[in-house]
């Protein structure tokens, strides 16, 4: 059987507006979206449909660029142009805004949760990258301000198991960090790009990353590293999908479970990837497994895997739209 | 003989055909001179500017830190502690800057960290503190 990317459910989840980001709870049983009307909506499956649980609209006075769900599901944080993120706190089916953290200068583009859940990542226009810490009484302190891009800041990630951090900017780099006596560090610069670098995803097993570029190509970068923690990782780029972008690719995401690598693109199409299974681990080569051309309207901002559901895919658009897909594997 | 005459004539037609070329080369010298000095008067103006205002900035945030340290320096609590210790943090990075040697290539780098340092003590100490509005704060009480 051919791959192919099923459209299961279509939303209109933020009218007359953008819809920025989307992102699965750790269980895979919610979806928080986000967009230029300001606010950050909850979905749920209900029967055979999907159906809005909550709207968060009083936190923000500007667009929301991108919310994040902690590890255990029980907070999220929403990251805005108003130059605020907010941590908001699940009670049952409500969601209250337990705090707004401050500090960047102008918009804060991403907001990403560590795996411990102890601490957090913002970035902004302003160039630099904070990193927080989260105590047991709710209480959010910052622990480093790192100032390694020369331009806006447009994504950050945390690695899945170890406390290391990437980010993405428009001065065409990628900035790997790790924390160093009490302050956090870019250990690693990764140059390649032509172009702005949206977003990053790192590989189910953390060995690899994926980025994405308005250069129109995918990049997959490894740490050809001893394994030595005491030594810089030393991240090559083994890998550069080029030639089935005809756009800026927007957003880049990693399956945990069936490793399919799908981007959102500039000219409206999502796209599945798979590794030829007997490639070269140090030159994989990487195959177009399933393309949907058209499946916005307008440009497609985000792509998210369901992290329990294997092959369920979420992707949002510029037309406001949120897209439910089932990728079925050719494999 | 007619060597000799023809030589004379070599150098007195020499002197007035290559008179442009002189003047050129003598005009070049003396403007090259001049240029210099003014450029170095400039450049000297240029650097003064720059070298206060990257000095004004450093000693804002060593006053801040410096400060900071004294209120916080008897404190028991643990939040503070940890505040106490990016602010001794921040003026030890201050202590190490490297205003001496304007030609540091770190200069530049190094200076990036200390405003990194500065905007993560203030966000710690909840206090709003930019240096730029306190320069055109400070600017803003002209007559």
């Amino acid at each position: 059987m051919k791959a192919m990317l099923q459209l299961v459910h279509r939303l209109s989840a933020h009218p007359d507006s953008r819809c920025w980001y989307v992102s699965w709870s750790p269980t895979g049983a919610l979806l928080a979206s986000c967009g230029g009307d300001r606010s950050i909506r909850i979905w749920g499956k209900e029967g055979d449909t999907w159906q809005c649980k909550s709207v968060l609209s009083d936190g923000h006075q500007r667009t929301v660029r991108k919310v994040s769900w902690s590890p255990c599901g029980n907070y999220l944080a929403s990251a805005s142009f108003d130059a605020t993120t907010c941590i908001w706190k699940k009670k049952d089916d409500e969601f209250q805004c337990l705090t707004v953290l401050e500090g960047h200068e102008n918009e804060v583009k991403c907001v990403a949760w560590a795996p411990s859940g102890n601490l957090l990542a913002t970035c902004s226009r302003d160039k630099s990258v904070w990193i927080w810490e989260v105590d047991e009484e709710d209480e959010y302190e910052c622990v480093s301000v790192v100032n390694s891009h020369t331009q806006d800041v447009k994504h950050v990630v945390w690695h899945p198991a170890q406390e290391l951090l990437a980010s993405a900017s428009y001065d065409n780099k990628v900035c790997i960090y790790k924390e160093e006596d009490d302050d956090w560090e870019c250990r690693a610069t990764l140059e390649g790009h032509t172009s702005t670098v949206w977003s990053l995803s790192f590989d189910p097993e953390g060995q690899r990353l994926a980025s994405c570029s308005d250069d129109r190509t995918v990049k997959i970068w490894k740490d050809c590293g001893t394994g030595d923690e005491s030594v810089d990782g030393s991240w090559k780029c083994i890998c550069t999908l080029s030639g089935f972008h005809s756009r800026t690719v927007y957003d880049v995401a990693w399956c945990r479970l069936t490793g399919a690598l799908a981007t959102a693109c500039g000219d409206d199409g999502v796209r599945v990837f798979k590794e030829e299974a007997a490639s070269d681990p140090e030159q994989p080569v990487f195959y177009i497994s399933a393309h949907m051309p058209k499946a916005h309207s307008q440009d497609v901002n985000c792509v998210a895997w369901n992290p329990k559901e294997a092959g369920l895919l979420a992707t949002c658009s510029d037309n406001g739209e949120i897209a439910i897909w089932n990728y079925h594997s050719d494999a | 003989m007619a060597g000799f005459s023809q030589n004379v004539t070599d150098d007195l037609f020499d002197s007035i055909i290559m008179a442009d070329d002189r003047f050129h080369l003598d005009g070049y010298r003396e403007g090259f001179e001049e240029g210099a000095q003014q450029g170095l008067i400039e450049g000297r103006n240029h650097g003064m500017l720059h070298g206060a205002r990257l000095s004004a900035e450093v000693s804002f945030y060593h006053g801040f830190a410096l400060t900071w340290k004294f209120i916080l320096q008897n404190t028991e609590d643990v939040k503070a502690r940890k505040r106490l210790k990016a602010v001794e943090t921040l003026d030890a990075m201050i202590q190490k800057f490297p205003y001496e040697d304007p030609q540091n290539e770190k200069l530049q780098e190094h200076m990036e960290r200390v405003r990194a340092k500065f905007r993560q003590v203030c966000s710690l100490l909840s206090v709003a503190a930019d240096f730029r509005e306190y320069m055109s704060g400070s600017e803003g009480m002209s007559f």
